[in-house]
């Protein structure tokens, strides 16, 4: 089968899974379920055929519409980058799928939840086999669509209700942006086509500006959450949690990473600096705010901010010397490799605390679990793989990537070193806060008392992806298929690789070590205890929830009810109304004057001739 | 096609309704009456759909096909029923065949009073409707119009869905404003037929005309003021958009969806098809109003810069100020279902305008796909709203909540169209937004930034309205109305209809080839506004 073919599949596939269960298996459940599952195994069938089989940017492109000077086409651009995206989607999506299975198998809505995975894919594989922006921007909206369906999918709860809408609107403001970064692109370029740009860029006509990046960078502030509308995410949590895992962790909201290095060529030094602030700020920020959570969910979410700032800040260091002399987009390397392994141990952390929920009976309160390594061996042990491996333990994926992106920090910007060491050190004290409180200690609900493991639909997908966290990292288990990108990590060697070899170590022993002395498998949160006043402050998280529903229900209603009353009463009332009112007077006086009695006709008569009269005579 | 040569589809879609509304104003069961309308309305559509699948092979004069003529005995005065499409009003002809389809079915199924006349008015209007796309003649262009706009009063003013006072307050706004701008475009209608010199109504012979002889800038300019504010009237220009809510508001659902759908397109129509390029040296022209009165600061730089004080740059500003924001930002402020739908339709026919000021064929060929898309979702709407309304048996977004337990395929299709209408691509009206955005940037990046932030606004009150009506909990009061009579899910006679215009919208939105090849065609065969009209000959 043509390579065409093959990426024509990708996306039909899950299309017509969604259709047909759309028109006819709304009701049978069951089959929907399997259906989808199919869709995304034949993804992952045709995908992994595209990327070992040594397919790379073959000629695939259609013309969807045309307009005068306007042509969108269809087209798709695969090289190493897309291939290694491509892996990350269809095996990750793949495998929660599967788990999805046993998850949701008393949900009476299944079938839609299935619908809604297949869109997912189908847009999550448009996003990642786009050859121009139109087209990554129109995938990018249908991924916001299966989002808000999938977290709006428990619907009579008005918070889900909530947080669906929210995710929707607040992807759009980045979304508003990012059109506006494509247009602008449009019309400087005249193509948004990535080779097209590409080849411009290598030949010097590539008209570059800060603008068309920094609009563009909006899209993916919207969709990988970073600070200012990072506000959605953490509301997104109300979805089931293998979407959480799926679209909320591994795929759709690094999407935002894949394409800022998807435009790498457009890229100027100065908005280089922005994206490397936002992403340290965020990161930063949410390693902040997880440490105040309670729910299992929550913590692992702001925990994906803070791993997405780090990406974000990775791709914003930029280019580095490698040992050869030559520049490499280490950034893009850096990213990409965070971004792989991460996908692999937060999606596992995401499925554990969706199969640590599931056993305990939909509970999410972390300080209501408790001893749940006994109950749980399966979902302890790889979740406790996930863990150190997003802590950075010597030898697993996380340590790798996270090495690679603090070195290259530590070459390009000291003060972006340091807060993501600080950062990176908070991560590991708040997992491992997590970590102890959920599964050590003694039983500290009746729901966690009666916990069991769940069924091996479940646990086969955990390990897995346990054994994925382990070896992503390994340079001999990462396929040659990936070199391009694989080749742009940058690497440390001699002083530098001791100085961040220790600089880890000392990571993990601090953030961990502190984690395990401060925290007791308890009832309540050892830090709001010791340290009031912080544990509020952090678990305010700086009020920024509070100032956009201020500006929601304070200023914008309040500004659309002004408008709305300018429009029914000044503008239809008062002047509208009120120009037919003064006719209508005129009219009203007008007729007064036909009275019918022949009296005042003769009056007006004699009025009228000495008016005449007074004109001909010129006395006006 | 030889043999068909006499044969002339576009004849029979517009008096098959017509001749059907005769028939039952003779008199006839009720029973017969329904069997009737099922002629009266789907036989248009077959015709429109035919005439697409068959349009490409179809021979083209002066760029229409299917060209027919027919004296009316008024040819002295250059008035004769001329019928054609070419690649701008085929979309417009099929989007009327396949909304007063889906309008008709649910009219026919529908519990309306005296449902025997309400049909005839419908027919009449849908009559109307597929002569208005059909016409090449200016003066036919117009009077189909007239026949449509009429029944829609009268629907409006008894059938209304309000209380008997606001009904006709309604109906009296509407008949006031709609005919005031058909008036103002009537005038500039017949000043083009006089100014131009073609002593002719049609459209063929004046562009022919027009093009050899000229027509004198200042001419140009009069002429498109009144068609664009006459015109901008109809399709609810702001300021002069405030009977569309209202009108919108109290109309039954099946006169709501044509109007709103298919005959509101009428003056965005003349626009592209007449003004446009007709008067290409009136619409850029630099206006003599007296800006001069206006501090400088208060105008947007487009004034300043680019075009000057034009009628585009009016219009731009009209429609993305007044259109997108001001009336954006007044539908999140809506609590009734029905004027929320009305005020986003005027909201999105400020993209529409904002289309038409670029003047550009991307921009111009966004704006009838943007057309054809709109008027299907939003008849979806208008059509969903009167299925909510049976089952809570309120308007009021503030009284409802939790529906989507009770009918999940009522929900299914209104999150659907709601999607549709806030430019989810996937849905037509995706491509014709994003063509305009595309246009709009060398007009203004100012008004194209605001424009493009009208898509997160209508994201607000679109999914608001979605989350009100159907997701979270029922309200007090709407607790009881289950209570009272559990809501049933969409009945057939909803779902086909709606299955109808989401099928439209959906398969606009992954094939939009099939409309835009013709229009793309269409809009490049001849310039479109190139601002050097040929010299004027004489004043006349």
């Amino acid at each position: 089968m043509a390579p065409a073919h093959l990426a024509l599949l990708v996306l039909v596939l899950p299309l017509l899974s969604a259709a047909a269960i759309a028109l006819f298996l709304r009701r049978q459940g069951v089959l929907a379920s399997y259906v989808s599952v199919a869709a995304a195994a034949g993804i992952l069938g045709c995908s992994s055929l595209l990327i070992f089989g040594g397919y790379r940017d073959f000629p695939a492109s259609v013309e969807w519409l045309q307009l005068g000077r306007l042509t969108i086409s269809l087209g798709v651009k695969f090289d190493d980058l897309a291939a290694l995206m491509l892996f990350v989607v269809s095996f990750i999506g793949f495998l929660i799928h599967v788990f999805s299975l046993g998850y949701m198998s008393d949900d009476p809505a299944r079938a839609r939840y299935f619908a809604g995975l297949s869109v997912f894919m189908a847009s999550m594989c448009g996003i990642v086999l786009a050859d121009n922006l139109f087209m990554i921007f129109i995938f990018w909206e249908l991924v916001g669509f299966s989002s808000y369906l999938l977290i709006g999918h428990w619907f009579e709860r008005p918070s889900a209700s909530a947080a669906a809408k929210k995710a929707f609107i607040v992807n759009r403001v980045g979304d508003f942006g990012f059109l506006l970064g494509i247009l602008a692109c449009y019309w400087l370029n005249d193509t948004v086509n990535l080779t097209e740009l590409a080849a411009k860029g290598s030949a010097g006509t590539l008209v570059v500006s800060r603008a068309i990046p920094l609009l563009l960078f909006c899209g993916a502030v919207g969709k990988s959450a970073q600070l200012p509308l990072h506000v959605w995410l953490p509301d997104a949590m109300e979805g089931p949690t293998p979407v959480s895992a799926l679209i909320h962790a591994a795929t759709m909201v690094a999407a935002g990473i894949y394409m800022l290095c998807r435009i790498q060529v457009l890229m100027v030094p100065q908005a280089l600096t922005v994206i490397m602030w936002v992403g340290t700020g965020t990161a930063l920020y949410a390693a902040l705010c997880a440490i105040a959570q309670r729910d299992i969910k929550k913590v692992l979410a702001y925990s994906t901010l803070s791993q997405l700032g780090f990406m974000v800040a990775a791709f914003g260091l930029g280019a580095l010397k490698d040992h050869g002399g030559a520049i490499i987009a280490a950034g893009v390397g850096a990213a990409m490799f965070h971004l792989t392994t991460h996908a692999f141990f937060k999606a596992l952390l995401f499925l554990g605390s969706g199969s640590v929920i599931h056993g305990c009976h939909h509970e999410q309160d972390i300080f209501k679990m408790g001893g749940l390594w006994r109950r749980m061996p399966v979902t302890f042990w790889t979740f406790t793989v996930g863990v150190a491996a997003i802590v950075g333990v010597p030898f697993l994926s996380g340590f790798y990537s996270k090495d690679a992106i603090l070195y290259l920090a530590l070459q390009k910007n000291h003060a972006v070193f340091g807060v993501l060491v600080f950062t990176a050190i908070l991560t590991a004290f708040y997992m491992v806060r997590m970590w102890k409180i959920v599964f050590l200690g003694e039983a500290r609900s009746d729901a966690a008392g009666h916990a069991h493991e769940s069924g091996a639909v479940m646990t086969v997908p955990l390990l897995l992806l346990a054994l994925g966290s382990i070896c992503a990292g390994y340079g001999w288990a990462q396929p040659q298929a990936f070199r391009g990108v694989l080749t742009l990590i940058p690497q440390a060697h001699g002083e530098a690789h001791t100085i961040i070899f220790l600089v880890s170590l000392g990571i993990l022993a601090v953030g961990a070590g502190a984690a395990w002395f401060l925290y007791r498998p308890a009832a309540e949160d050892s830090l709001q205890r010791k340290a009031p006043g912080l544990f509020a402050l952090l678990a305010s998280k700086l009020w920024i929830d509070e100032a956009y529903l201020y500006y929601v229900r304070k200023v914008q209603q309040r500004f659309a009810l002004v408008l709305d009353f300018c429009d029914r009463v000044l503008l239809a009332g008062v002047i509208i109304r009120g120009t037919a009112g003064v006719v209508g007077m005129l009219s009203m006086g007008v007729r007064t004057l036909h009275s019918g009695s022949l009296h005042a006709y003769v009056y007006w008569f004699l009025l009228g001739v000495a008016f005449f009269w007074a004109c001909a005579a010129g006395i006006f | 096609m030889a043999m068909m040569t006499n044969f002339d589809p576009l004849l029979l879609a517009i008096a098959t309704p017509l001749v059907a509304a005769l028939i039952l104003a003779l008199g006839l069961s009720e029973r017969w009456a329904a069997k009737l309308a099922y002629v009266g309305f789907g036989w248009p559509a077959v015709i429109a759909l035919w005439c697409w699948w068959g349009y490409g092979c179809e021979p083209q004069q002066h760029g229409y096909a299917f060209l027919h003529r027919y004296s009316t005995g008024l040819d002295g005065l250059g008035i004769s029923l001329k019928l054609g499409l070419n690649g701008i009003s085929l979309p417009l002809f099929v989007l009327a065949g396949i909304v007063g389809f889906a309008a008709g079915l649910y009219a026919i199924r529908s519990q309306a009073a005296r449902l025997k006349h309400y049909l005839m008015l419908l027919l009449i209007m849908q009559g109307g409707l597929m002569g208005v796309f059909a016409s090449v003649d200016i003066f036919f262009f117009y009077f189909f119009h007239e026949l449509a706009l009429i029944p829609t009063f009268i629907m409006v003013g008894v059938w209304g869905t309000r209380r008997p006072t606001e009904n006709g307050y309604a109906a009296m706004k509407m008949t006031i404003y709609l005919t005031l701008g058909a008036m103002l475009s009537l005038i500039g209608l017949i000043a083009l037929y006089v100014k131009s010199g073609a002593e002719s109504f049609d459209m063929i012979e004046l562009r022919a005309r027009i093009g050899t002889e000229g027509l004198l800038a200042h001419s140009q300019s009069h002429i498109f003021g009144l068609l664009l504010f006459g015109f901008g009237i109809l399709v609810s220009l702001w300021p002069l958009h405030t009977w569309a809510p209202l009108g919108y508001g109290a109309a039954p659902s099946s006169a709501a969806m044509l109007h709103a759908g298919v005959l509101k397109k009428f003056g965005l129509y003349g626009l592209i098809q007449i003004a446009v390029p007709l008067l290409s040296a009136g619409v850029t022209a630099r206006l003599t109003i007296p800006t001069t009165y206006i501090p400088n600061f208060l105008l947007p730089t487009a004034w300043h810069s680019g075009i000057g004080a034009s009628w585009v740059t009016l219009l731009a500003v009209l429609a993305v100020v007044g259109n997108v924001l001001v009336i954006g930002l007044t539908t999140i402020a809506q609590r009734d279902l029905k004027q929320m739908i009305g005020y986003s339709s005027v909201m999105h026919m400020g993209y529409a305008f904002l289309g038409v000021a670029t003047l550009s064929t991307v921009g111009l060929g966004g704006v009838v796909l943007l057309m054809v898309a709109h008027g299907l979702s939003v008849a979806l709407l208008f059509l969903l709203a009167t299925s909510i309304y049976h089952r809570t048996q309120t308007f009021d977004l503030e009284e409802m909540g939790g529906l989507a337990q009770h009918t999940p395929v009522l929900a299914a299709f209104f999150v659907a169209a709601t999607f549709a209408g806030i430019g989810l691509p996937g849905f037509g009206n995706f491509w014709g937004e994003l063509a305009i955005f595309v246009a709009a940037w060398p007009l203004s990046k100012v008004l194209t930034v605001l424009a493009v932030g009208g898509v997160v606004i209508s994201a607000i009150y679109g999914l608001r309205a979605a989350a009100k009506v159907f997701f979270g909990q029922p309200s007090a009061e709407f607790a009881k109305v289950i209570a009272a009579r559990p809501p049933q899910d969409l009945t057939w006679c909803e779902k086909i209809p709606a299955i109808i215009l989401l099928a439209a919208l959906l398969f606009l939105g992954f094939w939009p080839k099939s409309l835009s090849t013709p229009l793309d065609a269409a809009l490049n065969a001849r310039p479109v506004a190139t601002s050097t009209a040929p010299a004027p000959a004489t004043h006349r």
